[in-house]
């Protein structure tokens, strides 16, 4: 296959597309998919945080109409072409949603577990239709999607990526893929603490085990691919305001009517880029942080993230042999 | 028995992380006012002698008239788009990126070096010499009008642009927060200055006037009778002090105060940086209520001078301005309305309130050219159009510092350029009036095609609602904001006393086409550089269909 012969020294170089937080967000999804061919790629590398953050109940009225609350309006849909209108944009929004009845809708009122399982069921199964998505876009071709979570997703949902037979979709968390002949790549998806207190966070301590564990197995890091949701920490790609967390939602800390900045990444993704200088670091998780920054001979991207207005922001690696022999970020 | 109905629905919410941004929509309305710069003093040296018989006021509500489409249809774009480069973003994404790198790099990054120079003549000219000469004639102590004279002198303009640009180069780089918190004290310091300036024009009248500038001249510059004088000598350089009414005159004003207003929509540069950039309600805050406001005050500003300064007032400004009237300077610096309002009072205390704040707002000037170029700059560095260099984020200030200090080295030729260079505000300076007009014509005309070249982009915008018809609003607000703005880019071309036309000859227009020349060399040099790497730099822009 031709695709197991780029990479190498003298060769053509792997081409790599890579992309994070999308959280639910169906059209975004769909062009990460499409980005394999559009882009003329021979990997799609996805960071982390596939769950979208928002549900959205659609209360049926009674009288062939329904109501909904979104961004803080109260929406009457009189009409199916109305509601489909409206469903649409949830879905590019990230945003999951199901129809009730008002009893219905009470039982989830102030019910917190409830809730969540709500949240689980509805991102399980939006989750296993990507994979099949998945599945059935990139038959017959070389590219294989690389799926993992990110701090925001649940263990529960993520065992989606488990539960389908692995061809074009690989869930490539903790432990090392081989890109091509010539490149690895090992994946992270966990999160320093932060202040929304999201399922999937781990200590520095923890994080530096992590990668320590799964680092074992590479035999060159220089031809190996960091994938690590957190970006590193005080990089410029990690860059956020400070969130009080005493009140929830966790709200900005101002000095002098100002927003306090501060660097929300990890320490033991810098130490890991430092010492190891793989081929190139790809990071995630800061949405607002888009940019590219250098460790040594090491260079580390995050592509930023846009997924509520339906934009896959992305970033294109070629790499060959142990460089990365060009980059450019996309916004599509 | 039936349900009882649920009227407020909520959404139900995980433990998941949030996003947030930086800029309030009141600091972004702030920063379009001051950036509109309601100190310009374009509308009132230029226009009343380049157009005798124009009327100001009508002239300043045409230009508010014509940019009112084009900050509508921004409103749309900065919805749908809410991002940092702005108008880059938009014209990359509506008409490719070759197109939006050309426009933006060669007539916003390029020319914009010229308002550096401009913020640094109206610092030294508009900000400082005035409030020195003020002190001189309300303290009788000399060496301050020295100062003043210093100021306005070519090498004094030189050393303060240079230290205006250089300042606002370190506060930028020690963070845009920091930024955000200066430019409160900057817009209170404009507000209460500009407060002083139309009082003491509202309770003076023309004759009163005559007898204050007179004084304050006497004091500067040890002349007697300096109106009389300045009266007389205008009328030998072509001043008609009774002129029948010019209505071409009046629509060519129009262009001039467009100067000021076409910066209404100039925060989308740093649309990232701005919360909930993406709501309408805030977008048509910001843009099109700073254009208002501004319009306002323009127009305020204008009916209290013609009730203070008087009509000949004006003209006698003016011609030491546009005619050459030296008999119409003080102390070298022009009649300009700050100083002529500090001639109206005797306290020191107002007068360095007056100067203060006029400083301020030249000071933010040179401020919004580092801050929108460079957010375009880094912008083009992340797409691959200019060197990564330029997009790098310094890890500790957490600030684009390379894009800001390449644009400050860039800004200092030009500074020295443009105050030693004979003929150089006339020649090439006035290149700047079409060039940054051109990117919002080309964005106007982005802003009417965004539904059909970027429909599922506009599809999801919150504009996509308005429709007249079956025409999107914005199509109908873009193509009528692109002929209004190519009404006033087009008198900047051809028109003798506006712009280009103005050299008599086609060097300046030589000067605008090697600008789009120099950006199409550097965009074709990066796609072969990018290409030789296997990336394509159209990848940049194009947008991925989902289906």
């Amino acid at each position: 296959m031709k695709f197991w012969r780029k990479g190498k020294p003298g060769g053509e170089p792997t081409r790599i597309f890579y992309a994070s937080d999308i959280h639910g967000s169906e059209p975004t999804y769909r062009k990460f998919l499409n980005a394999a061919k559009f882009y003329d790629v021979d990997a799609l590398v996805f960071g982390g945080d596939l769950m979208g953050k928002l549900l959205v109940p659609v209360v049926r009225d009674g009288n062939g109409s329904w109501v909904a609350s979104l961004q803080g309006t109260v929406r009457h849909l009189e009409s199916p072409e109305e509601l489909a209108a409206f469903t649409a944009r949830l879905d590019t929004l990230g945003f999951y949603w199901f129809e009730c009845e008002p009893d219905e809708y009470r039982t989830y009122e102030g019910n917190q577990e409830r809730i969540d399982g709500k949240f689980d069921e509805l991102a399980k199964h939006r989750l296993a239709e990507w994979v099949t998505l998945a599945e059935e876009r990139l038959a017959g071709s070389h590219v294989r999607v690389y799926l993992c979570g990110g701090n925001d997703d649940t263990d529960q949902v993520l065992t989606a990526l488990d539960e389908m037979p692995e061809d074009r979709a690989v869930h490539c968390e903790n432990r090392v893929i081989d890109l091509d002949d010539a490149h690895t790549m090992v994946t992270i998806g966990y999160s320093t603490p932060t202040p929304w207190l999201t399922p999937r966070e781990r200590s520095e301590e923890d994080i530096a085990a992590e990668i320590e564990r799964v680092m074992a197995d590479v035999s060159d890091p220089t031809r190996c691919v960091f994938n690590f949701h957190c970006p590193p920490l005080d990089s410029s790609l990690d860059t956020c305001m400070k969130l009080d967390a005493s009140v929830w939602p966790p709200a900005p800390i101002l000095v002098n009517r100002q927003p306090v900045y501060y660097g929300g990444g990890s320490q033991a993704v810098t130490d890991a880029l430092e010492r190891y200088q793989p081929l190139v670091g790809l990071h995630g998780h800061i949405h607002e942080s888009r940019g590219s920054v250098t460790f040594g001979r090491t260079p580390a991207y995050n592509p930023g993230s846009e997924y509520g207005e339906g934009v896959l922001r992305g970033v294109i690696v070629a790499i060959r042999d142990q460089e990365v022999v060009g980059q450019q970020f996309t916004s599509g | 028995m039936a349900e009882a109905a649920i009227t407020q629905p909520q959404v139900f919410t995980r433990r998941a992380s949030g996003l947030v941004r930086v800029m309030s929509p009141y600091s972004a309305f702030i920063y379009n006012i001051l950036t509109m710069g309601i100190i310009f003093p374009w509308t009132f040296l230029w226009a009343p002698a380049a157009f005798q018989g124009s009327n100001l006021i009508l002239g300043i509500v045409f230009a508010f008239v014509f940019e009112l489409p084009i900050a509508l249809a921004y409103a749309w774009l900065a919805t749908a788009l809410p991002r940092s480069g702005g108008d880059y973003v938009f014209q990359s994404r509506v008409f490719g990126g070759g197109f939006g790198f050309t426009i933006v790099f060669a007539f916003f990054v390029v020319w914009i070096l010229q308002w550096v120079a401009l913020s640094g003549w109206l610092m030294a000219a508009l900000g400082l010499a005035p409030t020195f000469f003020g002190l001189a004639a309300a303290t009788h102590v000399h060496a301050f009008a020295s100062i003043g004279t210093w100021c306005a002198s070519s090498n004094g303009i030189i050393v303060i642009s240079i230290l205006n640009a250089f300042v606002s180069l370190v506060l930028l780089v020690s963070g845009f927060r920091n930024y955000v918190r200066f430019q409160y004290v900057m817009w209170y310091g404009i507000l209460l200055s500009f407060g002083f300036v139309l009082l003491l024009f509202l309770t003076t009248n023309p004759t009163a006037f005559h007898a204050h500038i007179n004084a304050f001249a006497q004091a500067v510059d040890g002349v007697k009778n300096f109106f009389g004088q300045a009266r007389a000598a205008a009328a030998t350089a072509g001043v008609n002090f009774h002129p029948p009414f010019y209505l071409f005159g009046t629509l060519m004003v129009a262009p001039i105060a467009w100067t000021s207003l076409q910066w209404a929509t100039y925060s989308v540069e740093q649309g990232g940086e701005i919360k909930n950039a993406h709501v309408f309600r805030n977008q048509m805050f910001i843009l099109v209520g700073s254009l208002a406001a501004t319009a306002g005050l323009l127009i305020l500003l204008a009916a209290v001078m013609n009730h203070g300064v008087g009509h000949d007032g004006v003209l006698v400004a003016s011609s030491g301005y546009w005619l050459g009237n030296s008999k119409a300077l003080i102390g070298g610096g022009f009649m300009v309305p700050n100083l002529m309002a500090m001639a109206l009072t005797g306290s020191w205390i107002v007068i360095l309130l007056i100067g203060f704040g006029f400083i301020l707002n030249s000071f933010q000037i040179v401020c919004n050219c580092y801050i929108g170029c460079t957010r375009i700059m880094v912008a083009q560095g992340l797409d691959g159009l200019l060197p990564d260099w330029f997009s790098r984020v310094h890890p500790r200030w957490k600030t684009p510092v390379n894009a800001h200090v390449a644009y400050f080295l860039a800004a200092v030729p030009v500074i020295i350029a443009y105050n030693k260079v004979a003929g150089w505000s006339t020649k090439w300076a006035l290149g700047v009036t079409f060039a940054n007009g051109c990117v919002f014509v080309f964005s106007a005309l982005a802003a009417a095609l965004l539904p059909y070249r970027a429909k599922k982009l506009y599809e999801a915008s919150p504009g996509a609602k308005y429709k007249v018809g079956n025409t999107p609003l914005v199509t109908i607000l873009g193509a009528i904001g692109f002929a209004t703005a190519v009404f006033m880019v087009g008198a900047f071309l051809v028109v003798k006393n506006l712009g280009l036309a103005y050299a008599n000859g086609k060097v300046p227009y030589y000067v605008v086409a090697g600008t789009v020349a120099l950006g199409l060399v550097i965009y074709a040099v990066m796609r072969a550089v990018k290409a030789r790497r296997g990336i394509r730099v159209e990848y940049a822009f194009a947008e991925i269909p989902p289906e």
